[in-house]
């Protein structure tokens, strides 16, 4: 008896100490989501704000500039590959191309281009931010920070914030763009497809233009939001900042698919089934 | 040091401070009390709560239980918001120098200056090159951390502290990892602060050169107490058989230290 005791007394500390894991987690999450949309408010928004302009030019340099080339590798690559699958089914199934051009460009607007452009960034941005903010956390620097009278949230996450949610729609547009010429050009190559034919942006409405950038927004708020909640939370040493790191890009990752998939669901649901 | 005004005790006051990491007890009980412009040196074995207990006054942890005073107020449970009054008096060297990497020395000394003084950024950067010029760095003033040496970086930290004017300034090992030349100007910064502005200089330390150079008094840190308290030559002199195998640095006596 008492083995079976203490084995599920084991079982409910593990399950009780996870439970606990993940809300501190999602409170942190929380707090440090509130703190940013404030330090926004206190550096930007109210009458006599600094309004530093240096740090945040910086950081939509980094986070957009220098992702450019990866975004527009990655997703041209997907772009060549979805395109050739989907031409191989169309012609074993229905024989008929001309329509695989202008039902991919309505996906890709209101999906995949600011999808996958922001899981690339997930990785890319989510590393970079936990990283440094990992290693600012475990060398003290966030401490003398707050010594020094500033907000760690405000000097660390606002710059990225902003600047996470202007590039990550910068480049989803741009991603998008170039995925579709990848794919206009391995249609037109692989299977002879007219590119006249394959640009046609006549099912693209008003409405999916706004939920891809709508989409693009809350992904580029939610990966600096998730990086920089997990490197504050950086402890110890090096280990730390690795374990930091590893969460934020797991972290950022789900949140994009989360995300597209909570404003997929509700877009459906105000939108009604033509989406 | 039970009952009684803890303010009167001294400008900055621990009383049965307790501290406990993931359920493992560090401070125990730690009864400290520190007079105003005095030096005071907490010396111990690695991991025996010395950093923790400086980092409590300036509300970077939180203690479990007991109190906190400083200049007559209780501080432990202040919020984050609270604690910038007191960071604004307090000021605090820690262990890595902890300077900005993407800001020059002068940038890096004159940030507090902008931050809790709000003073523009012209004004800061004049006044940072004056603390810079007090701990003799004002030729490196455009350099980034990166390009200077661990003693230089050191004392670049300790001017960005300076530009407070703190009553109180906490020194996390101030000489750990530096030359004994670099150290020793450290420690004569120290008695300069002290003797000529008279600050309150409380050094977190494992060095017995600075130890014995230029504390008032020194507080041995044992078992989460505080094991032993007084003037170098009296723990020196002192009897007491742990007291003498740490100032001796032997490896085997009575001392437990975990791991060990």
């Amino acid at each position: 008896m008492t083995a079976v005791r203490t084995w599920l007394l084991a079982r409910v500390t593990r399950v009780g100490a996870g439970t606990i894991a993940a809300v501190v987690a999602a409170r942190d999450l929380w707090l440090v989501l509130v703190g940013t949309i404030a330090g926004i408010w206190r550096q930007y928004g109210r009458r006599g704000a600094p309004r530093p302009t240096d740090d945040l030019v910086e950081q939509l340099h980094v986070i957009g500039n220098r992702s450019l080339l990866f975004v527009a590798v990655t997703l041209g690559f997907i772009g060549m590959v979805m395109i050739y699958q989907a031409c191989l089914q169309f012609s074993r199934s229905i024989g008929d191309l001309s329509q695989v051009g202008p039902q991919f460009v309505r996906l890709i607007v209101s999906d995949f281009g600011p999808t996958l452009t922001a899981m690339m960034l997930a990785t890319r941005v989510g590393a970079g931010i936990a990283a440094e903010i990992g290693s600012m956390k475990v060398t003290e620097q966030v401490d003398a920070l707050r010594l020094s009278g500033v907000l760690p949230v405000d000097y660390l996450l606002v710059p990225r914030f902003l600047a996470s949610l202007v590039m990550t729609i910068v480049l989803s547009v741009i991603g998008s763009a170039i995925m579709y010429g990848a794919g206009a050009v391995t249609a037109y190559l692989s299977f002879g497809v007219n590119p006249r034919l394959f640009v046609d942006l006549g099912f693209v409405e008003p409405r999916h233009v706004i939920l891809g950038l709508l989409k693009a927004a809350a992904y580029g708020a939610a990966i600096p939001v998730v990086a920089g909640s997990c490197g504050l939370r950086a402890r110890g040493s090096s280990e730390g900042v690795g374990w930091a790191t590893t969460a934020a890009v797991v972290g950022s990752s789900f949140a994009v698919i989360a995300i597209d998939f909570a404003l997929s669901v509700g877009a459906l649901w105000l939108l009604g089934g033509d989406l | 040091m039970s009952g009684g005004d803890p303010g009167a005790a001294g400008l900055v006051v621990f009383r049965d401070v307790h501290k406990a990491f993931d359920g493992k007890p560090v401070l125990r009980g730690m009864d400290l009390a520190v007079g105003q412009g005095e030096i005071l040196f907490i010396i111990g074995t690695s991991g025996v709560g010395k950093s923790v207990t400086i980092k409590h006054l300036v509300g970077f942890l939180r203690i479990d239980r007991g109190e906190i005073w400083f200049d007559g107020r209780r501080v432990d449970q202040l919020d984050e918001k609270g604690f910038y009054a007191v960071r604004r008096r307090v000021g605090m060297v820690f262990q890595n120098a902890t300077l900005f990497d993407s800001m020059t020395l002068a940038e890096n000394v004159a940030l507090p200056l902008r931050k809790h003084k709000r003073l523009r950024p012209t004004a800061a950067l004049a006044q940072a090159m004056g603390r810079l010029e007090q701990v003799y760095l004002t030729g490196f003033a455009d350099r980034y951390p990166a390009e200077l040496s661990d003693g230089m970086r050191k004392r670049a930290a300790i001017a960005r502290t300076l530009t407070m004017d703190p009553e109180v300034v906490l020194f996390d090992e101030p000489t750990t990892d530096l030359d004994p030349v670099n150290a020793r100007r450290i420690d004569r910064l120290i008695r300069e602060l002290s003797r000529d502005l008279g600050v309150t200089s409380i050094v977190v330390s494992h060095d017995l050169t600075a130890i014995f150079t230029i504390a008032d008094r020194v507080a041995f840190l044992y078992q989460g107490r505080v094991h032993a308290l007084g003037t170098p030559d009296e723990l020196r002199r002192s009897p007491d058989p742990v007291v003498q195998q740490f100032i001796g640095g032997h490896a085997t006596g009575p001392m437990e230290t975990p791991g060990f």
